[in-house]
């Protein structure tokens, strides 16, 4: 089975892995920490949406989990849960893929921001189930907000550097079916 | 290669459903793991961030170089605003030299008098940090010295003026140090000419609050706030920073560590800290004279201990 399609679906995955790595790295950089700064996107979540919304079958849920607990381990997040809730929240994209596949890029991503505010609500209200200390319900939306405005620019990144985009009408992949 | 692609669909998608389920419920009970053995996954991050992070310290290094670079050459375009400024500061500086000469040997003197000998066992171990915590919501370093050179859990951490944190959480080769912002910092300390107590506790701003004040009134901008040694988990009389009013009126520490630039840090080689093996016992009102009374500084547990 080395058709080049299927060559590229484990160069995508290998793509996703290295990046995660590299946005683990940048962000673990000793640049002097500043308390109550404002907190940036959460690239990596914007990623996984994007993908998993463009081609699920490039992103299959056991990666994303792997991919996400270790971030949980190294960012000294309680380990597990963001993960859990990611996963949940790509499986739900992954299975309205042919919906999303008919909608506007504006609705896409309006569905994105209302999956990114639900798996922020998630995520603090199982830290208030647990009594676990949270920081701040306003600094917490910053970085949710970031994420949301970031995500055209990481749609429209994979776009141009990995040719990611929604299978075109009529496309067939690798074993020649109709996607 | 063109297979009927409802056949196979059909039957996989329950099982794939089953299987995704199974794998975010192993997530969950990792995370409930977590919540109630925190100590063991605790360790189990320590010692993958040990294994991991040391690794990237080749990339690490020229990068947080290069950024500094351009850091200092932002300055350069500023460089007769800083030299005025620098003057300014000398001469004050000069002021206070001469003050701390006088103080020291007025010092030296009475330490002579009273015979006093510093604890040898107060000695430090200085690490260099290695990575930020990574997330905006936590407040950490990683120091490149651990279970190795002897760092234990709970040591005091310094700059070279004021305290940084507490080292939480120690590796073989690694140490992270909880930073005094961190939402998870309480340190009790004492503010100095009243003597008020409190309990300094880190809520992710620049500027951690003073909580539990007796007199509040006593307290004014400007007060040094120093380690009180309460409880014996950290040496008495180290240096934390000054109060200061923030803007929501309450009264805030303005650290004396340079926090910006965090690059080599002290690590207080305390007395052995007991090990914390069990979730405490109910906080009530002592029984009289069943219980014998909290040593009142670090000194005291140090010369029990030792």
């Amino acid at each position: 089975m080395a058709d080049p399609v299927r060559g590229k679906v484990w160069l995508l995955r290998g793509a996703f892995v290295g990046l995660a790595l590299v946005l683990f790295f940048f962000r673990i950089l000793p640049l002097g920490s500043d308390a109550g700064k404002w907190p940036g996107p959460d690239l990596l979540l914007c990623i996984i949406l994007a993908w998993v919304t463009r081609r699920p079958d490039y992103l299959p849920a056991l990666l994303i989990a792997f991919v996400v607990l270790a971030e949980d381990l190294l960012l000294m997040r309680p380990p597990g849960l963001w993960a859990a809730l990611v996963v949940v929240a790509s499986e739900f994209l992954r299975s309205r893929a042919a919906l999303t596949r008919e909608l506007s890029f504006i609705v896409e991503w309006l569905l994105i921001s209302g999956v990114m505010l639900a798996l922020l609500l998630g995520y603090r209200l199982v830290f208030a189930i647990a009594f676990l200390p949270q920081p701040g319900f306003g600094f917490a939306m910053v970085q949710t907000i970031a994420s949301i405005l970031c995500y055209p620019f990481v749609v429209g990144l994979s776009w141009l550097a990995l040719n990611l985009r929604k299978p075109a009408m009529g496309e067939v992949d690798a074993y020649g079916r109709r996607m | 290669m063109a297979k009927d692609r409802s056949g196979p669909e059909e039957f996989t998608r329950p099982l794939r459903r089953i299987l995704v389920g199974v794998l975010v419920l192993l997530l969950l009970v990792v995370f409930l793991i977590w919540r109630i053995d925190s100590p063991r996954v605790e360790r189990f991050r320590a010692a993958l961030i040990d294994r991991l992070v040391p690794n990237m310290e080749w990339a690490l290094l020229p990068v947080t170089k290069a950024a500094g670079m351009m850091d200092d050459f932002q300055s350069y375009t500023r460089i007769y605003e800083q030299n005025q400024e620098l003057r300014r500061e000398l001469q004050q500086m000069k002021a206070w030299k001469e003050a701390a000469l006088q103080l020291e040997q007025k010092n030296a003197r009475l330490l002579d008098l009273n015979q006093v000998r510093l604890d040898p066992k107060l000695t430090h171990v200085t690490g260099v940090v290695l990575a930020d915590s990574g997330s905006p919501f936590r407040q950490s370093v990683l120091l490149n010295v651990g279970a190795r050179d002897g760092i234990r859990d709970g040591w005091a951490t310094m700059d070279g003026i004021g305290l940084v944190g507490r080292i939480s959480g120690v590796g073989q080769t690694t140490a992270r140090v909880i930073l005094l912002t961190d939402s998870n910092s309480r340190i009790p300390v004492i503010v100095q000419p009243s003597g008020q107590k409190a309990l300094l506790s880190g809520d992710n701003s620049s500027a951690p609050p003073l909580e539990f004040l007796e007199k509040p009134d006593l307290v004014r901008p400007g007060d040094r706030v120093v380690t009180s040694g309460d409880g014996g988990v950290f040496p008495a009389d180290l240096l934390v920073g000054q109060v200061a009013q923030g803007t929501d009126r309450r009264l805030r520490v303005r650290l004396s560590a340079d926090y910006e630039r965090l690059e080599f840090l002290r690590v207080l080689r305390s007395h052995d800290l007991p090990p914390i093996t069990d979730p405490g016992g109910v906080v009530a009102p002592p029984l009289p004279a069943a219980l014998p009374a909290l040593p009142e500084d670090a000194a005291a547990v140090e010369g029990a201990d030792g």
